[in-house]
């Protein structure tokens, strides 16, 4: 691993670089026409969008509204086109995004949802839409040294400077960023623009790490349930747990890990589209039969698999948890659930009845 | 390529054609058709490609999306065995909207088929022992392709019987093929309608499926027992199969999991930590006891 130190200055020199090179860079931005709904009251979201210069960075953001996870995996995606030509289809294989792009800035939980979305989308049956767009981009992360009250990445394995999933983290350290070179897509980066770079000498980022997981509020290591799920599956507390949930979906939208799609036609009478849109299992309709029989007919049934396929399920066949402890959905949430209150009331229950 | 945005501001974008796309089916002609009962009907489809038709091969079980291009896709098994090449059969019921559009296509019309997905009956381990069928109304379809395995293979097992049971006389799905299936050596064919289902010259059981099940007083010893049916009838098949003495390592039956993709991505079909469209739709009696009720 290549370790170097850049200064503010020369960071803004390597981004405006990195956009002359003809590759497209996506950081945060805030968009001020973007309506309502920011949470920090200065108006606006703050979204990942290509820049054209540093300038546009939302210098103060500490998270962006929505994660990256949109550039990776679009809310809506055309999978097949077709024409029906004389009575008979004709298949067209849709174009995807190929641009060579440089994602800057991602926060570490934001970063560390890549590789899980990989082992997702990756695998056997390679899905080319995802991973084109993969294949395609480079990640640098920003470590966290204001986590926000909602924030818990320490408690699932992460923390406010975890490099997963970046080929490039910068840790603000002083008046200067540490600079770590964690693969070969990130030495690219680097070395294309090596004078900018110093040599991090004894610069490090232990420090700072300690003093952003004393700042956050949510640290306990959370349990996880991948050995007593069976066991927890008929517990009454989901229904406890559940009572207040809408189904709104919002929690699965705006979070950088959930991965449920639905795929559908759209057409007028001679041509067509089969799309993938986003889904989300808290909808009453995402099980359900057309027999009329649903195996999670109420709201209990879907938070217990939103809860455990992050928890339980997902450890199991991919080996980690599928949450990153952004706090989104905790924040967004309009009935105010909370999954890392949610978590430890599931293991408290389950140790009430000796799971 | 460069795209201009709102803002007259240059961005870089390239895009290329996908290659290798999981989510294109392939395109096959329905080149026969036969109605089973009143709402389920068999196509048989034949893939528009010579190439394909050549090579595409499946293992009995094994399931497939098929879709009507502008209004999609859905989830049927492969209805006809392997060593019956050359096509694809599907039986299915309509119940709503691609079902409904695909009642409606006509012989020499084109739909779309990607697959094969799933697991599939362990037919290689079950050599040597006799074989039990037991399917109930829609449910006989996801056995019907094992079974013209093994009747296919006849020389490979011991003695077959198959109890193909519905609601009603006029629910049953393959009438016209049972006879076929009956003319097979060491095959026993039992057809049976829940009481109150039959007609005045019907001439199979009357009773629900677990009890006729129960009555033939099958042995369980070295025998594998199949089954699928309706939730319902499958709790109860369990139950019967185990006062018959069956291990449920012995019993196997199919789940059907709401499906999208069939590819373990999208997240829809889950039970437990499982894809009932990758680590399924085959499951033996063993397993489904240990799965969470989430089906
Ligand atoms: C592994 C497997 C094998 C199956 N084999 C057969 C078969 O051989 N013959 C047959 O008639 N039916 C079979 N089914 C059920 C069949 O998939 C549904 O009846 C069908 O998808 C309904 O589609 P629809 O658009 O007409 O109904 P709608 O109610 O309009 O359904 C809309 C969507 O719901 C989904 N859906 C609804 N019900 C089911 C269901 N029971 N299972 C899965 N998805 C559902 C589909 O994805 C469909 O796109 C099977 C299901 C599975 C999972
Ligand atoms: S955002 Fe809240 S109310 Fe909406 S589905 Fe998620 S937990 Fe339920
Ligand atoms: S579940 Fe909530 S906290 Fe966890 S990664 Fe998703 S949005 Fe973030
Ligand atoms: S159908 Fe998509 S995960 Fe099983």
């Amino acid at each position: 691993m290549l370790r170097k130190r850049l200064t503010r200055e020369n960071l803004n020199k390597w981004i405006d670089g990195l956009v002359a090179s003809g590759l497209r860079v996506i950081a945060p931005v805030r968009e001020r026409d973007g309506g309502r709904g920011a949470r920090d009251g200065k108006g606006g979201l703050t979204l990942f969008r290509p820049i054209t210069s540093s300038a546009e960075i939302a210098a103060d953001y500490t998270k962006t509204d929505l994660p990256f996870k949109e550039w990776l995996f679009p809310p809506t995606e055309v999978i097949l086109h077709y024409r029906i030509v004389d009575g008979e289809p004709v298949l067209e294989d849709p174009e995807v995004d190929a641009t060579k792009t440089v994602a800057l800035f991602l926060r570490p939980c934001d970063a560390a949802a890549i590789p899980i979305l990989d082992s997702v989308f990756g695998g056997d049956y390679e899905d080319e839409f995802y991973m084109t767009r993969r294949r395609n981009l480079t990640v640098v992360g920003l470590s966290c040294t204001e986590p926000q009250p909602e924030c818990f990445c320490a408690a699932v394995g992460l923390s406010p400077t975890s490099e997963a999933g970046s080929d490039i983290l910068l840790t603000p350290v002083g008046d200067e960023f540490l600079v770590e070179v964690l693969t070969e897509k990130g030495e690219q980066l680097v070395n294309q623009y090596a004078d900018l770079f110093a040599d991090a000498g004894d610069l490090t980022k232990e420090q700072v790490t300690e003093q952003a997981i004393a700042k956050m509020l949510r640290k306990e290591s959370l349990p996880t349930f991948a050995e007593t799920y069976s066991e927890l599956f008929e517990h009454p507390v989901w229904e406890e747990i559940a009572r207040k949930c809408l189904g709104c979906g919002v929690c699965a939208y705006s979070c950088p890990t959930c991965h449920c799609y639905d795929i559908v036609d759209e057409a007028t009478l001679f041509e067509g589209v089969r799309c993938r849109n986003w889904d989300c299992c808290g909808f009453a309709l995402f099980t359900l039969h057309a027999s009329g029989h649903n195996p999670r007919p109420t709201q209990a049934h879907r938070y217990r698999q939103r809860v455990l396929h992050k928890f339980a399920y997902f450890l199991q066949t991919y080996g980690r948890n599928m949450c990153v402890g952004c706090g989104r959905c905790v924040i967004k949430c309009p009935v105010g659930m909370d999954i890392y209150e949610v978590v430890q009331k599931v293991a408290q229950a389950s140790e009430r009845v000796g799971v | 390529m460069v795209t201009v945005t709102a803002t007259g501001m240059a961005m870089p974008r390239e895009t290329v054609k996908v290659s290798r796309n999981i989510y294109k089916p392939y395109l096959m002609t329905i080149v026969d058709m036969r109605d089973e009962t009143h709402d389920t009907r068999t196509l048989r489809l034949q893939f528009k490609d010579p190439e394909v038709a050549q090579t595409f091969d499946w293992k009995p079980g094994q399931f497939a999306q098929y879709s009507v291009f502008g209004v999609g896709e859905c989830v049927f098994t492969i209805a006809n065995s392997p060593t019956r090449k050359g096509y694809i059969e599907c039986t299915f019921r309509q119940v709503g909207k691609v079902t409904s559009a695909l009642r409606d296509m006509e012989i020499g019309q084109t739909i779309g088929f990607r697959g094969p997905y799933g697991n599939w009956f362990p037919v290689e381990e079950w050599e040597g022992k006799r074989l039990y069928f037991v399917g109930g109304g829609i449910g006989t379809v996801a056995l019907r392709g094992v079974m013209q395995y093994c009747l296919d293979n006849r020389k490979l097992y011991d003695e077959i019987l198959i109890l193909n049971a519905a609601r009603t006389v006029a629910d049953l799905v393959y009438k016209s093929e049972m006879d076929e299936w009956a003319k097979v050596d060491g095959v026993t064919l039992v057809k049976a309608v829940d009481p109150g289902g039959e007609t005045p010259d019907w001439d199979g059981k009357v009773g629900l499926a677990p009890n006729v099940f129960e009555e033939l007083k099958p042995t369980p010893d070295n025998a594998i027992l199949v089954t699928c049916g309706p939730p319902i009838m499958i709790r109860f098949m369990l139950l019967a199969a185990e006062r018959l003495g069956f291990k449920p390592e012995q019993v196997y039956t199919t789940l059907e999991n709401r499906m999208k993709c069939g590819l373990g991505k999208c997240g829809r079909c889950n039970v437990g930590p499982y894809y009932v469209c990758k680590d399924g739709p085959v499951f033996t009696a063993a397993q489904l006891a240990k799965l969470p009720k989430d089906f």
